[in-house]
């Protein structure tokens, strides 16, 4: 393997690698804007200029690769030199609208501003007026004000999407990041170009003047879109989840997510159930579970009692309601809930909507003990089922269907619902258990590949409601039944005991060099 | 006279209510407001209470219905008695300071005896001799041992403030209890002895005998007030009546820094105003003492039954008007001591506990001693 | 060990007389005694109470640094000078600055406070918005003495109530362009 001296500092680095990827291993950050680790490197905004011995010029650090013996300077005279004419020039027309921008916080731009230029502008002149706020596509906002012509979203939608959908037009100071004639920003992944644009010239209109990223907290949880579980930055702001950001893991989703992931947050705060409630009307948790333990107690033969288990939910829950299934109330039938399949790609987006469909099959040992949905329609059609212990909002079926099970549920002689979404369910249902999304609980999911994944509380549950595993907790404990548990993690040892499903592996550490989508935002 | 108001000031019942409801009342309840808070904020350059008005009438008049709505808010707090509280002593505390105060007051003459026959003047001894009837109209009670009787009862009060300490189960409470009986019962002492070389002069326990006495002009001048005769007795009592009311700066029962408001802090609703004005009370009470023991109580110089005498020029003057006159005098000179104290109040710090010890034992004690010693020689040699 | 200067200061012995505070005691009533009659004084010009009876009575007086209630700048076409960064918000330690953001019509002007809300009972008046404010939207020089509030809502002035108070700006707005 060659051996570099970088600052001074003598590493044995892979063949074939940037400098300043090497620098980054021994230590050293190399300042750039146009590179980013999942992208080629152009070597245009020169940001990254380093000094090898013995060759005359600067040499762009993401571009040049290591040789055998090669000594580089990163922090020398002439680099930081170098460094601040660069940034004077990228900001020559700069609008430095900082106030405006959502990007102010998180901007490459301004770090290094800060870090290496740190002076007034001398231009005397009138800066250059390009086009502000330019639908560029549906989902993202073009300011060519802003841009510094990086061309890391030209480069991520011919490499990583492979769409090719935009590119520079005009020339000098007047060039501009556009769509090509016809064509628009509206990949599936069109929002990784906002993540990636290291200064503020792509916004997502979603999160447009939303909240100033400085007052974001993040925690570290996965998409619920599908059953793919990319990592998530989950960015919450009083106790609102403000956006999702991806969080690197090569192994699932590499720096990148779908827009329809990312913009699933919006569901934890539409149609919340907030107030556990009997027959209507608003009772404590406590009254609650009596009146649950009081009812189901009363049931005879428990396989009329049909539990839907929701692969929406965490394993720890699917496994606690296992268990309430069959030791608590003992021998009901379990029928399996969840989302209908949808479109997929060769990508990220896959057809099973369901985040943990892998968690049910790991803790009830595969799906074969699960009925599906459509016999639990036959069931209480035929009167089979009774009683309807649902858990989730979502149904495997198309609208049709769905209509004729709503329609079902006046037949039944108990309803609970358990679920953070009330749907059409809020007036059928006898007894509301309002259940905790996933950002304000812990747990663990196991995408369609098996890699089981930790979720993160990130705030206090909405209203009254709490964790699945904790509402069965109680209504074991009603019914004189009571688990052996107090903490999440004494089941989490149980349950993977039980199901010998892989533990969380530790989270990844971001690759060498990685780019600033999976750091998190500057603490509060 | 008519009959029938001599039969009820024979009672007693006209004197109590004049004496103990309208004057000690009166003043005691006018001191919560206007000496603690108006006259406060006049030296401290402050407005005080004007913000609270009586219906219709738009002017702060004084403060005073601040001390209404005061009132009405006592009476209306709720009466909070603490978890594990001894319930009945903590409801007798209030009243064991409040009651000895007012029933203190039965053997303090406001005026001399009404005479209701001829009164001589002797200028040669300046005493006043009455012919014929005698009424004790100015006075609850005939005494002739009034000061001990006074003493007697005053100190009891010393187990209304302890008792309110233990009572309240509360640390604070408790340890003001205790600085309070402490403080109580080491000046009790000194004011004891201070008065010893006054009653040597006087010879008598008799509050109205003592006053009578105090008309003496020596050398037909200069009466013979005890402030005359016994000034260090004067102010040894005066410091020693201070401390012995916990009024500032020997409030240290209640120091609030320290101990929250002492024996009082779980006091709340009537009974901490009960409390309240048990301290006022007595404040007027060791006024009282202090002018009928010093400052001549009901004498007005130079003025006896007949009128004003200086010299040998007299101001004849009706027996009403000086009845009037002498009565006004007691009030007066009460109302300034009590002005006096509440000014002592604002001027001081509050002492230390332990400087408050000092002050009591090493230095009243020995004074009051020494005063006692000096008086006896001189009576002795002369 | 180091060595320090030590000024040795002579400890005054009170005598007797002092001693025995009756010197020290009739100074200090004479002070109060001064006070209490002087302010009894029938005219009410000679007292020397500091008291003022706000808001029955106006002041007269303020301090030097006396700032008074923000305000909002305007554009020279009245429109709201901020442009809703949240700078003083995020500044703001008593957290009393709302503001909700929105899209301008105006491409160059941008974003907006659609709502700004300033609660003059939580502020503290600091000034730190008015520093942190990159602007010169904010001000706190209007002078304006916060009027006594009866109802807690009374004492959200929102962005219109605050523009009115509002003036035009000799600042550059968006820097030199």
């Amino acid at each position: 393997m060659p051996k570099v001296t970088i600052n001074g500092t003598e590493i044995e680095v892979d063949k074939g690698k940037s400098i300043l990827r090497a620098a980054a291993e021994a230590g050293y950050d190399v300042p750039h804007f146009c590179y980013h680790p999942a992208l080629s490197a152009p070597a245009n905004c020169r940001m990254c200029l380093v000094e090898i011995e013995g060759v005359p010029k600067l040499q762009p650090g993401c571009y040049s690769q290591i040789n055998d013996g090669m000594v580089v300077h990163t922090e020398s005279e002439r680099v930081v030199k170098a460094r601040k004419a660069v940034l004077e020039f990228i900001l020559l027309n700069h609008p430095v609208d900082c106030p405006i921008c959502d990007q102010a916080g998180e901007c490459k731009l301004q770090d290094y501003y800060i870090d290496y230029d740190a002076q007034e502008s001398r231009v005397r002149t009138e800066k250059q007026n390009k086009v502000k706020a330019y639908p560029i596509g549906p989902e993202v906002v073009y300011d060519g004000e802003r841009c510094i012509l990086c061309t890391r979203c030209i480069r991520f939608c011919q490499e990583v999407t492979q769409t090719d959908e935009l590119t520079i037009v005009e020339r000098g100071d007047r060039a501009e990041i556009r769509a090509f004639p016809g064509r628009e920003l509206d990949n599936n992944y069109s929002m990784c170009t906002v993540d990636i644009c290291p200064v503020g010239a792509l916004t997502a209109r979603d999160f447009r003047f939303k909240c100033r990223v400085w007052l974001l907290t993040s925690t570290d949880s996965v998409c619920t879109g599908c059953s793919n579980g990319c990592n998530i930055h989950l960015d919450h702001f009083r106790n609102e989840v403000q956006r999702y950001r991806p969080r690197y893991n090569p192994e699932v989703n590499d720096y990148w997510m779908c827009d329809e992931g990312r913009l699933s947050y919006k569901s934890v705060h539409t149609d919340r159930q907030t107030e556990p409630k009997v027959n209507g009307a608003t009772v404590n948790w406590h009254a609650l579970a009596q009146a649950v333990a009081d009812k189901l107690g009363k049931v005879e033969d428990p396989s009329q009692i049909a539990l839907v288990i929701s692969p929406q939910a965490t394993c720890e829950d699917i496994f606690l309601a296992k268990r309430f299934g069959e030791e608590t109330l003992g021998g009901v039938q379990f029928y399996l809930g969840g989302k209908l399949s949808g479109d997929s790609d060769e990508f990220l987006i896959k057809a099973d909507k369901n985040p943990n469909t892998r968690g049910i099959e790991a803790v009830f040992g595969g799906t074969d003990s699960l009925k599906s949905f459509d016999d639990l329609l036959a069931d209480m059609e035929s009167g089979a089922i009774s009683v309807l212990y649902m858990s989730g909002t979502d149904t495997p079926c198309d609208a049709e269907t769905r209509e004729r099970f709503v329609g079902l549920l006046d037949g039944l002689k108990l309803f609970l619902h358990q679920s953070p979404h009330a749907g059409e369910f809020a007036d059928k249902a006898h007894i509301i258990l309002p259940s905790c999304t996933h950002a304000e609980k812990d747990g663990t999911f196991i995408n369609f590949d098996g890699v089981a994944q930790p979720i993160y509380q990130a705030f206090a549950g909405y209203g009254r409601s709490i964790p699945d595993w904790q509402i069965f907790l109680r209504l074991a404990r009603a019914m004189k039944k009571p688990f052996d548990y107090t903490f999440l993690t004494q089941i989490q040892e149980e349950m993977f005991a039980a199901s010998q499903a892989p533990e969380p592996e530790p989270e990844p550490e971001p690759e060498a060099g990685d780019d600033e989508s999976s750091a998190p935002p500057p603490a509060e | 006279m008519p009959d029938i108001i001599v039969t009820l000031l024979n009672l007693g019942v006209v004197q109590i209510l004049l004496i103990v409801f309208v004057f000690v009342m009166g003043l005691a309840s006018m001191m919560t407001l206007l000496g603690d808070r108006k006259q406060s904020a006049k030296i401290q350059n402050r407005v005080g209470p004007n913000r609270a008005r009586l219906p219709f009438i738009n002017h702060p008049l004084l403060g005073i219905p601040h001390f209404l709505a005061d009132g009405i808010k006592m009476v209306l707090k709720e009466n909070i008695v603490p978890d594990g509280a001894n319930k009945t002593l903590h409801l007798i505390a209030p009243g064991l300071v409040f009651l000895p105060a007012l029933v203190a007051w039965a053997a303090v003459p406001f005026m001399d005896t009404y005479c209701a026959g001829e009164m001589l003047i002797d200028t040669a001894t300046w005493t006043e001799t009455c012919q014929g009837e005698e009424h004790r109209w100015f006075q609850i009670m005939n005494f002739n041992s009034g000061l001990l009787y006074g003493f007697a009862i005053a100190s009891i009060s010393v187990y209304g403030a302890a008792i309110a300490g233990w009572a309240s189960n509360s640390n604070f409470s408790l340890l003001g209890g205790l600085r309070s009986s402490a403080q109580m019962v080491s000046y009790e002492v000194s004011l004891g002895l201070s008065l010893a070389g006054v009653l040597m002069i006087y010879g008598t326990l008799d509050m109205n005998e003592m006053v009578r006495q105090q008309g003496y002009l020596i050398g037909d001048w200069l009466p013979m007030w005890g402030i005359v005769v016994q000034p260090v007795a004067f102010f040894l009592f005066f410091l020693a009546g201070m401390a012995e009311t916990k009024r500032a700066p020997f409030d240290l029962p209640e120091g609030e820094s320290e101990i929250v408001a002492g024996y009082i802090t779980e006091y709340s609703s009537m009974k901490f105003a009960v409390m309240q004005l048990g301290e006022y009370v007595a404040t007027v009470f060791i006024a009282a003492l202090i002018a009928i023991l010093f400052l001549g109580g009901w004498q007005v110089p130079w003025l006896f039954a007949d009128g004003f005498h200086f010299g040998s020029t007299v101001i004849e003057l009706p027996y009403w008007l000086v009845i009037i006159l002498r009565i006004g005098a007691m009030c007066g000179k009460v109302v300034l001591l009590v002005w006096l104290q509440f000014m002592m109040r604002w001027t001081l710090p509050r002492f230390r506990y332990d400087q408050v010890m000092t002050l009591g034992w090493k230095i009243l004690l020995p004074l009051s001693l020494a005063n006692l010693v000096v008086t006896a020689f001189i009576m002795a040699l002369f | 060990m180091a060595k320090h200067e030590v000024k040795q200061v002579e400890r005054v012995e009170p005598g007797l007389w002092e001693k025995s505070y009756i010197p020290e005691i009739a100074r200090g009533l004479k002070v109060t005694i001064g006070h209490f009659l002087n302010n009894l004084r029938p005219n009410k010009e000679k007292h020397t109470t500091f008291t003022r009876e706000y808001p029955d009575v106006p002041t007269d007086y303020y301090p030097d640094r006396f700032r008074g209630l923000h305000r909002l700048m305007l554009r020279d076409d009245g429109q709201v000078r901020c442009v809703a960064c949240m700078c003083c918000s995020t500044i703001c330690p008593a957290n009393c600055i709302h503001i909700e953001a929105a899209e301008h019509d105006d491409p160059a002007i941008e974003k907006y406070p659609a709502v700004f809300v300033i609660d003059e009972l939580r502020c503290i008046v600091c000034g730190l918005c008015v520093e942190a404010c990159p602007c010169d939207a904010i001000r706190m020089d209007s002078g304006v003495h916060a009027h006594p509030f009866t109802d807690r809502g009374e004492a959200f002035l929102n962005r219109d109530l605050l523009m009115e108070m509002g003036g035009l700006s000799m600042a550059k707005q968006g820097g030199e362009r």
